[in-house]
């Protein structure tokens, strides 16, 4: 009993905020002290279908910043984590991977601002997809790490051993290992995009207006309802991924307990 | 000793991609800091660092954020390991094993604005508490957001980290066999209380010191959160830094340079120290 109470509370924790940014989300008007919105709206969620409303564009902008950022994170961290798995200094180069990390994002924004006015790429979206990069490749290149074990250094040998070629290895026996570790590696790489603010603000110097941007920016202005569909916004794709993500673990955790 | 011929082409590209913009962003801060470059400064002077270092505001912003950090990663730690030493088999199968995974998909940023609209003053709690009769004016709820002791940046980050630390934690028992360690230590007469303080607790705590850590690092690090939850004074360490560097006053930029760099430094003297102690105390048991 106790414990269905707990999981009970738990699970209002966990899903009262997903419920309370649906409803704020169909707001228009919440006076104190109602405690649900006292006039409500579909327009917001109709305007979605605009392509010239804001969080529309917003919404694809952050689609195609993140989806940038986490291929090209993935490919190069998978390329480099190899080279450090089989290189002796394996444990010095992880050890610095995790030093972009531990400098907080919106730090390393305004310690290299200077060099993105200079080439001219501060307020654009390349420079926020260049930024973006610099945080999420040292992270991708740990997840990608994991994946370059002894198996599979030995399975590359048996593989050029028996006549096969780099591109023939790579292809087919490489990549179709490694499929679940890329696509973990990507997920993660765009969810640190899509949920990124202070580096993408300050990089992009408040033109490049993602889902993030746009959440503060309707707070600024004093519109919770706006703000509140943004949010909604930003968290229906990354339930998705994590779905996915969690999927993948499972299949992942449960082939090397079969393998064992 | 370093060796010219182990310098490849690939270190040199992953020096590049990895360490080279923070290193030059480092040295630009350094050398803006010491005035040898920038808009107003004059050539090569101390005063800016030693307005920061004998600044009490910078202290107190540091102290503040490593205060929320500690206290933020210790609420969530005993939540987690409440969950995973009752649930664990919830935890691995049913609701909640899916429902764990679903706050890993709120960024910072919505995470804070809940927090806002739903326990300021005019938010959601006041107005459920109001309804039912407990306060009758808007000002009988408690300051639980912008206010001196950081709670809502703690509760937004306790909300942020606790599934993530759950899931570590479960892993932990499960891949450590803690539920065997746990049946032997009971049939040699332990009580519940011994397995927990002397088997359970110990097991976990040693394999997630390093995640324990990391979220520290987090939380002192977090921008979007105490920019919604926090107020100006005291202000989180991230804060105060992108408001030195944002200000229209040109003569507060060097200072931010200051800051940024003391906040790196104190954040890899964390990070690099704690694993050299952890290093210590393995080959001091070994």
């Amino acid at each position: 009993m106790r414990k269905h109470i707990g999981q009970s509370i738990v699970g209002f924790i966990i899903l009262f905020p997903l419920v309370f940014l649906l409803i704020l989300s169909f707001g228009k008007q919440w006076f104190y002290p109602h405690i649900l919105p006292n006039i409500w709206q579909t327009s917001q969620w109709e305007s979605l279908f605009s392509p010239s409303f804001q969080l529309t564009k917003s919404l694809g902008l952050s689609l195609l910043l993140s989806i940038s950022v986490g291929l090209v994170s993935t490919i190069t961290a998978f390329y480099f984590s190899k080279k450090i798995a089989y290189s002796y200094s394996k444990t010095t180069w992880l050890s610095l991977a995790y030093v972009p990390y531990l400098l907080s994002p919106i730090i390393f924004a305004v310690l290299i601002h200077f060099y993105f006015l200079k080439i001219g790429l501060s307020g654009s979206l390349f420079g926020v997809i260049i930024a973006q990069f610099l945080i999420c490749f040292p992270f991708g290149i740990i997840i990608c790490s994991t994946f370059w074990t002894s198996q599979i250094q030995s399975l590359e040998n048996l593989s050029s051993t028996l006549g096969g070629s780099t591109t023939q290895t790579l292809k087919r026996v490489l990549l179709p290992l490694a499929k679940s570790t890329l696509l973990l590696c990507f997920f993660q790489c765009f969810l640190i995009s899509w949920f990124e603010y202070g580096l993408t603000h300050f990089i992009g110097a408040g033109k490049v207006k993602t889902l993030t941007v746009s959440v503060f920016a309707y707070v600024n202005e004093a519109n919770p309802f706006l703000a509140a569909l943004a949010g909604f916004l930003l968290i229906l794709p990354s339930v998705l991924l994590l779905l996915v993500n969690k999927r993948l673990i499972f299949k992942t955790s449960k082939k090397l307990t079969d393998y064992e | 000793m370093f060796n010219i011929k182990q310098i490849t082409p690939w270190k040199t590209a992953l020096f590049i991609l990895m360490l080279l913009p923070m290193l030059l962003g480092l040295g630009y801060g350094l050398l803006y800091s010491f005035g040898v470059i920038g808009l107003l400064n004059t050539g090569f002077t101390t005063e800016h660092w030693s307005d920061v270092l004998l600044n009490f505001s910078f202290w107190k912003s540091l102290l503040f954020s490593f205060s929320i950090g500690l206290i933020s990663v210790g609420i969530s730690l005993v939540m987690a390991l409440w969950m995973v030493v009752n649930w664990h088999l919830d935890l691995r199968k049913g609701k909640l094993s899916t429902l764990i995974y679903l706050p890993l998909a709120f960024p910072a940023t919505v995470v804070g604005f809940f927090i806002f609209q739903s326990f300021s003053k005019a938010g959601f709690w006041s107005r459920f508490l109001y309804q039912i009769g407990i306060i009758s004016d808007i000002e009988d709820f408690p300051s639980v957001v912008n206010d001196a002791y950081g709670i809502g940046i703690i509760l937004a980050s306790s909300f942020i980290i606790t599934p993530f630390l759950s899931l570590i934690l479960k892993g932990i028992f499960e891949n450590e066999h803690v539920t065997k360690f746990q049946h032997i230590a009971k049939n040699l007469g332990a009580s519940q209380r011994q397995v927990l303080v002397k088997i359970t607790l110990p097991i976990l705590l040693q394999k997630a010191k390093t995640s324990l850590l990391l979220f520290l690092i987090f939380v002192i690090g977090s921008y979007e959160i105490p920019l919604l939850l926090g107020r100006q004074n005291p202000k989180m360490i991230t804060v105060a830094i992108v408001d030195k560097a944002q200000r229209f006053n040109l003569n507060d930029i060097p200072q931010a340079y200051a800051m940024a760099i003391l906040y790196v430094l104190f954040l890899l003297f964390l990070f690099f120290g704690f694993q050299r102690l952890a290093k210590l105390k393995t080959k001091a048991y070994a």
